[in-house]
């Protein structure tokens, strides 16, 4: 089938359009230059369109998501929507069900997601979930942070090995990057304890974060893996913890980037839980420019920002140290899974209320993130859903970083806590993004970060996933009209998806199944063969499965986008 | 003042689902409207003129004019007055589960038993039900911990289990017995039995008031600091007796009070 | 003990099957197959891939009794072909087009049907069943409405510290079984994951460990136990209490709470907070006393309470091996775990009002479908009572109680052995189970049927498959 996406307003920052009246066309689902006469025209004449969003940090499916949707019905039955057409009911606010979530990221204008936190032994319930996600794409990143494997790998410096070891795993589990939770601090957990900075080692493996986040960077390096490591560092959500964040940071800088697709060696994610100061709760206060700064003079760090949205929502991670203390802190019911020799996890819900001031400033953190960050190109947009707020909040996070003026009045009319103006500078920056930066942070700049060169952009050859929004960016002025902004943010006009309208009008009027996006690494054969071959006597020992029932069979990747790497050689 | 009235022609074994009847929805409602109107039974939708004749008398400004009377066999009528906000219901008859659930105005009064859920997340109004309820009276949405909030529930029979689950809110009264672990969990609000109570009341409570006017048969063991009270005044209501009173659950480190009638319960002292 | 013979007559071996009997799903099953044909990969007498064709499983190394018996006696009493019930009320023998538009006919008619079990079949065949629940409106529900329901009622209410069964096996040194006999119910579960492995932490295994039993009676577990403490029956809720009050630093005022004296109450609180890693395995002693979901929902309490001084997780004891795969499969797709009601177009959770005892005993459902499940034999009279009265249709592999309340029977194939599909472990853990012989002749798999009854359904509602299918 061939389209025309006509008059449209386009912004694509890659390839450096910004708001220039053009048509989009495509073609078999890809972007191309031209069509034939009996291509069918879609008239969007002004109207705001943009690749289609690519959310680089999210947790839609998994374990973790299960646990939360299980345990709490009440949440379930918050967002219920009864069948309709082609959609099935969909159900819970903060952990929606499978279904909910794909139609949900499709009425937004998304494309792609990419689910941050998958544990290799539960990597099947993964898999079987992103299978019920339909409608978007999924590239999952397996924990790494806290296997007992890479922890001796790291302590003795392996890199080699390490590099063989993660390019088999990736293979078995069908995983996309290196994801690092707490390193060591999820092994802490295994005792009911945690590790604080990057020198307190884990017990008994006497190795510390340090160790395990250079060695993982050098080995994602010796890959040449199209996203770096992906770091959710020591010490979230602990005030004073914006040392750690920028001592993590700087690890990272001598390691040589190996990779072309993308620009980054460190992608930090929900910046916002990282970037504290003070020592307690009670002289908490925000130290977000300090960490700004170091982004600012650091192009080789990419950060996401977990921004707070003020929802009762539901805290899911695999930092299960932190979740308790969470517990502790809120009295709530408190879910924790530990997974054998990979990492633990921990669920509470939590009410983030404008109305305390930890959390206003929680939230004023975030905001300073986004606008103290200069290059949108290294700021990407995120509620670390469903942990700081369920994603379908991206649209009013959007309206907060496009108008000064609701955020001055949030601050005036104390939606949020008075706290936010002693304790961080938000009420002092006037920036406001443009369309053009809000393109970045949501598609342009993740697909870059993850080395997804075929989507995130409009350019020719790319995949035909587009959004197109009833907003006409040359009328509105979104200072003024955010609430607009909101809305229609929120309901895509149109929602294209390999060159199939999948929403119209803020409604899905077709359901596709969804893909997974996975790394195979290709050249490693022989060093990977005798890596198996030495961990295998403790694997049969430790772990409670077999071998063969351990990997991710090819019947739950019945949509797979596998991108291939050969090993060491950066990719174009 | 308009009164509608629902005199039943015939049952269902199959629950009607009556949750689309109250003041709030049906205030301007004709009999027409009523001949027309499909109810939920099971998946499907039947005619209500099968299974009751609706008469309409009177108008009505507003849903607070309202006067809803159902006449029959409504033990399988689940939701009477689910979400209704003002007006007031009378069914004649026990009543099925979730009667006055989620309600936040109005009076609902069943002339029999109401089966389990009555009043579930009420935040305002009254239900008075003259016969017995049975479990999860005033209680919380499975896995909430925010039940009832605020209205009064008055129970002139006796109460099933876990009554008052995850109170935050409001007044319940039970004038006969009760069974196991009445207001468990709860965290603010009043609750008044008059007459026996078989075990634990209060297990795991955080805060609030537990009156009980009968015989105890056990108490759990995070309550602690017996002291006797006469009179006391708990929630501004003049309570008149001597009790005993305990403070917990500190297996919780709740700070509730449960007061034991103490001529009664004299074996606890 | 009598002595058995090794078992020597075989032909091939299939080697990492899974039991597909209780939750611990040990997936380290050797079968031994006589006979048949192997299709795929045989590699010095052992399936490396595919499955043995006509052959039969003659033994089952490494399984328990529990396991290896329902493995090996697989064709005891086997279904075999699709029968329906007669005006006479005998079932005769049929075609499966015949079997399977009848079924259809009663699931497209009915106005509160109820599909019931899904707990020893596959996750791909629940994919057809909640396509199908959702497309008529029917009951969803598994057996944890008459097992681990108030368990997760608990969950809800009070929180889920869970782990993996390896944190056990190579952390735990403590581990308390309550309310459940695993060395009758779970038998590999001692051996295989809490107590006698050697973990990485626990070099010398059962030495390594405290064993403790909490439960009324003495059973085969307490009687390896270290510790046993016998409380009285009902008295689960008052016994928890007393331990976190204990916990939170409280002097006991009586001198027994539930038939155990306070000094042993407090030693063991003592002991608890001492254990480096503690492990709770709870079981239907504990959901099913008198308190119900509340005494776990206190013992989870007490759970998160010792967090505090150290670290302790707890798992149910699930019994069936894919009971808690459909807890997580319904939960994922509709976001709800069991007792799901499609009636009006949106999931509903209610307990009490959407589970199935509860319809069956107020006599509401017209049609009863029970996949992988036996209502007969478990459901109390009063539920069994209406299904007599009602259309049942039964997808099974064995005759059993519910064949004989049964007006369709569709014979299934044997998950594990016959077909391949996903199980969840008890602890989460998902597994897939592989084919190592095939089916007998004329039985089908649930999946397959599963999705026939889809099709044959959405032919008489007049919805072209591809829209109704996601």
């Amino acid at each position: 089938m061939e389209y025309i996406l006509k008059n449209g307003i386009v912004y694509d920052p890659t390839n450096k359009i910004d708001g220039e009246k053009k048509d989009v066309l495509f073609k078999d689902g890809k972007i191309v230059d031209s069509v034939s006469n009996d291509a069918k025209v879609i008239d969007v004449t002004d109207k705001l369109v943009m690749a289609a969003g690519v959310d680089p940090h999210s947790h839609i499916a998994g374990p973790k998501l299960v646990v939360g949707r299980l345990y709490r019905p009440e949440d379930s039955r918050r967002g219920i929507v009864p069948k309709k057409g082609v959609t099935r009911a969909e159900t819970g606010f903060s952990v929606p069900s499978c279904p909910a979530t794909g139609y949900r990221y499709s009425r937004m204008g998304y494309g792609t997601v990419v689910e941050a936190a998958m544990p290799p032994l539960e990597a099947k319930h993964t898999h079987e979930e992103i299978n019920a996600i339909p409608n978007i794409d999924v590239a999952p990143l397996p924990l790494f942070g806290n296997n007992w494997f890479i922890l001796e790998y790291a302590k003795e410096n392996k890199i080699d090995d390490l590099a063989a070891f993660i390019s088999y795993w990736l293979r078995l589990v069908k995983g996309y990057g290196i994801k690092l939770v707490n390193p060591c601090g999820g092994e802490a957990w295994g005792w009911g304890m945690n590790v604080h900075g990057l020198d307190d080692p884990a017990p008994y493996f006497d190795v510390t974060s340090r160790e395990v986040i250079t060695a993982l960077s050098k080995a994602n390096e010796k890959l040449g893996l199209p996203h770096s490591i992906h770091l959710h560092p020591n010490d979230l959500g602990h005030p004073g913890n914006s040392r750690t964040t920028i001592e993590s940071m700087k690890l990272i800088k001598d390691i040589a980037k190996n990779s072309a697709v993308r620009d980054q060696t460190v992608h930090m994610t929900h910046i916002q839980y990282h970037s504290y100061g003070g020592t307690n709760w009670r002289d908490f206060v925000s130290n977000a420019p300090d960490v700004a700064d170091f982004i600012n003079k650091n192009d080789y760090v990419t950060c996401d920002v977990g921004q707070i949205t003020l929802d009762e929502t539901t805290t899911m991670t695999a930092d299960g140290p932190m979740e308790f203390d969470l517990h502790q802190l809120n009295g709530l019911k408190w879910a924790n899974k530990d997974i054998e020799l990979e990492t633990a996890s921990g669920i509470v819900p939590f009410i983030y209320s404008g109305r305390n001031s930890v959390h206003s400033v929680q939230w004023a953190i975030g905001l300073e993130m986004f606008l103290l960050i200069n290059n949108p190109w290294q700021v990407f947009l995120t509620t670390d859903s469903p942990n700081a707020g369920p994603f379908i909040r991206y649209p009013r996070v959007i309206s907060w970083l496009m108008s000064n003026k609701r955020r001055t009045e949030m601050i005036e009319n104390r939606e949020v806590h008075k706290a936010v103006e002693k304790k961080s500078a938000l009420a002092t920056i006037d920036r406001e993004y443009d369309f053009n930066e809000i393109a970045t942070i949501s598609r342009s700049a993740p697909a870059r970060a993850y080395g997804f060169t075929d989507r995130g952009h409009l350019g020719i050859g790319a995949k035909a996933d587009i959004a197109v929004y009833n907003i006409k960016p040359n009328e509105i002025d979104p200072s003024l009209e955010y609430e607009a902004i909101e809305k229609h943010f929120g309901l895509a006009a149109y929602t294209i998806k390999d060159g199939e309208v999948l929403v119209k009008d803020g409604e899905v009027v077709k359901v596709v199944p969804s893909h997974t996006i996975w790394t195979n690494v290709k050249g490693l054969e022989s060093q990977e063969n005798a890596v198996i071959d030495s961990i295998m006597p403790a694997f049969n020992k430790y772990y409670t499965i077999k071998f063969e029932n351990y990997k991710v069979h090819d019947n739950y990747i019945p949509n797979p986008i596998e991108v291939k790497v050969k090993a060491g050689q950066a990719a174009k | 003042m308009k009164i509608i009235t629902f005199n039943q022609k015939k049952t269902s074994t199959i629950g009607l689902e009556f949750d689309e009847l109250i003041p709030d929805e049906i205030f301007q409602w004709e009999e027409k409207d009523f001949q027309k109107y499909e109810i939920p039974i099971g998946n499907s939708r039947f005619p209500l003129k099968d299974y009751f004749d609706v008469d309409v008398v009177g108008s009505a400004e507003s849903p607070s004019d309202v006067k809803i009377i159902l006449n029959g066999d409504l033990t399988r009528i689940k939701y009477i007055g689910t979400k209704m906000s003002t007006g007031e219901i009378v069914a004649n008859s026990s009543v099925d589960l979730h009667c006055g659930s989620e309600m936040s105005g109005g009076e609902i009064t069943v002339n029999g038993n109401a089966e389990s859920y009555a009043g579930r997340e009420m935040t305002g109004g009254i239900l008075t039900i003259k016969g017995n309820t049975r479990e999860f009276c005033g209680a919380s949405y499975i896995g909430d911990w925010r039940g009832m909030s605020g209205g009064t529930i008055m129970i002139h029979g006796s109460a099933g289990k876990q009554l008052g689950e995850c109170l935050t809110g409001g007044e319940i009264y039970v004038k006969g017995n009760c069974d196991i672990l009445a207001g468990i969990h709860m965290t603010k609000g009043f609750i008044q039995i008059d007459g026996d109570v078989t075990r634990w009341p209060g297990g795991q409570m955080q805060g609030g008031n537990i009156i009980i006017n009968g015989k105890l048969s056990r108490l759990l063991e995070g309550f602690v600091d017996p002291e006797i009270i006469t009179n006391p005044e708990i929630e501004g209501k003049q309570i008149t007796g001597k009790y005993i009173k305990y403070v917990g659950d500190i297996a919780r480190n709740g700070k509730g009070n449960l007061y034991l009638d103490a001529d009664k319960n004299r074996n606890f002292l | 003990m009598v002595y058995e013979e090794p078992i020597t007559d075989y032909d091939y071996k299939v080697e990492n099957c899974t039991c597909a009997f209780c939750g611990c799903n040990c997936d380290d099953l050797v079968y031994l197959v006589k006979g048949g044909e192997v299709k795929g990969e045989l590699k010095d007498g052992v399936v490396v891939s595919g499955y043995v064709d006509g052959g039969h499983v003659v033994g089952c190394r490494h399984a328990c009794r529990l396991g290896a018996s329902k493995v090996m006696e697989d064709m005891d009493q086997r279904l075999l072909v699709p029968m329906i019930r007669d005006e006479k009320g005998n079932l005769v023998e049929t075609d499966w087009d015949t079997a399977l538009d009848k079924a259809a006919q009663l699931i497209a008619h009915a106005v509160r049907p109820v599909f019931y079990g899904w707990s020893e079949t596959s996750i791909e065949t629940m994919h057809y069943g909640l396509e199908l629940g959702e497309l008529v409106g029917a009951v969803l529900d598994n057996q944890a409405t008459i097992c681990h329901g108030p368990s997760l009622q608990a969950v809800q209410n009070a929180g889920y510290p869970v782990m993996t069964l390896g944190e056990t096996k190579n952390r735990a040194d403590m581990v308390v079984y309550t309310g459940n006999n695993a060395m009758n119910s779970h038998p590999r579960h001692l051996a295989r994951y809490s107590t006698f492995p050697r973990g990485y932490f626990r070099k010398r295994g059962r030495f390594d460990r405290t064993l403790v039993t909490m439960d009324p009676r003495y059973t085969d577990t307490a009687k390896m136990s270290d510790i046993w403490v016998g409380f009285e029956q009902n008295g689960d809720y008052e016994f928890y209490n007393a331990m976190r009050a204990v916990l939170r630093g409280k002097k006991l005022e009586k001198d027994i709470i539930s038939g155990i004296p306070k000094e042993d109450i407090e030693d063991l609180v003592e002991s608890m907070k001492q254990a480096q890693f503690g492990a709770l395995f709870f079981g239907l002693g504990l959901t099913h006393t008198l308190s119900k979901q509340r005494n776990i929902d206190i013992a989870i309490n007490l759970i998160q309470d010792l967090n505090k001084f150290t670290k302790w997780n707890l798992i149910p004891m699930r019994g069936h091996f894919n009971v808690n795969g459909f807890n997580i499969f319904m939960a994922l797709e509709q976001g709800f775990p069991y007792g799901v009601d499609f009636a009006r177009g949106y999931p509903r959770y209610m307990n009490g009002e959407t589970n199935t005892i509860d319809l069956l005993t107020r006599e509401e459902p017209d049609v009863f479908m029970v996949i992988a499940a036996d209502p007969g034999a478990h459901f109390p009279s009063g539920a069994n009572r209406h299904l007599a009265n009602i259309p049942v249709i039964q997808i099974d592999i064995h005759w059993g109680p519910s064949t004989e309340l049964a007006d369709i029977v569709l014979p299934g194939s044997f998950i594990a052995v016959e077909a391949a599909g996903t199980s969840y472990r008890m602890d989460g853990v998902p597994i897939y189970m592989k084919k190592a012989v095939s089916k007998p002749k004329n039985t089908r798999d649930d999946e397959w049927i599963v999705n026939e009854l889809l099709k044959r359904v959405q032919k008489i509602k007049g919805i072209k498959p591809e829209v109704a299918s996601k």
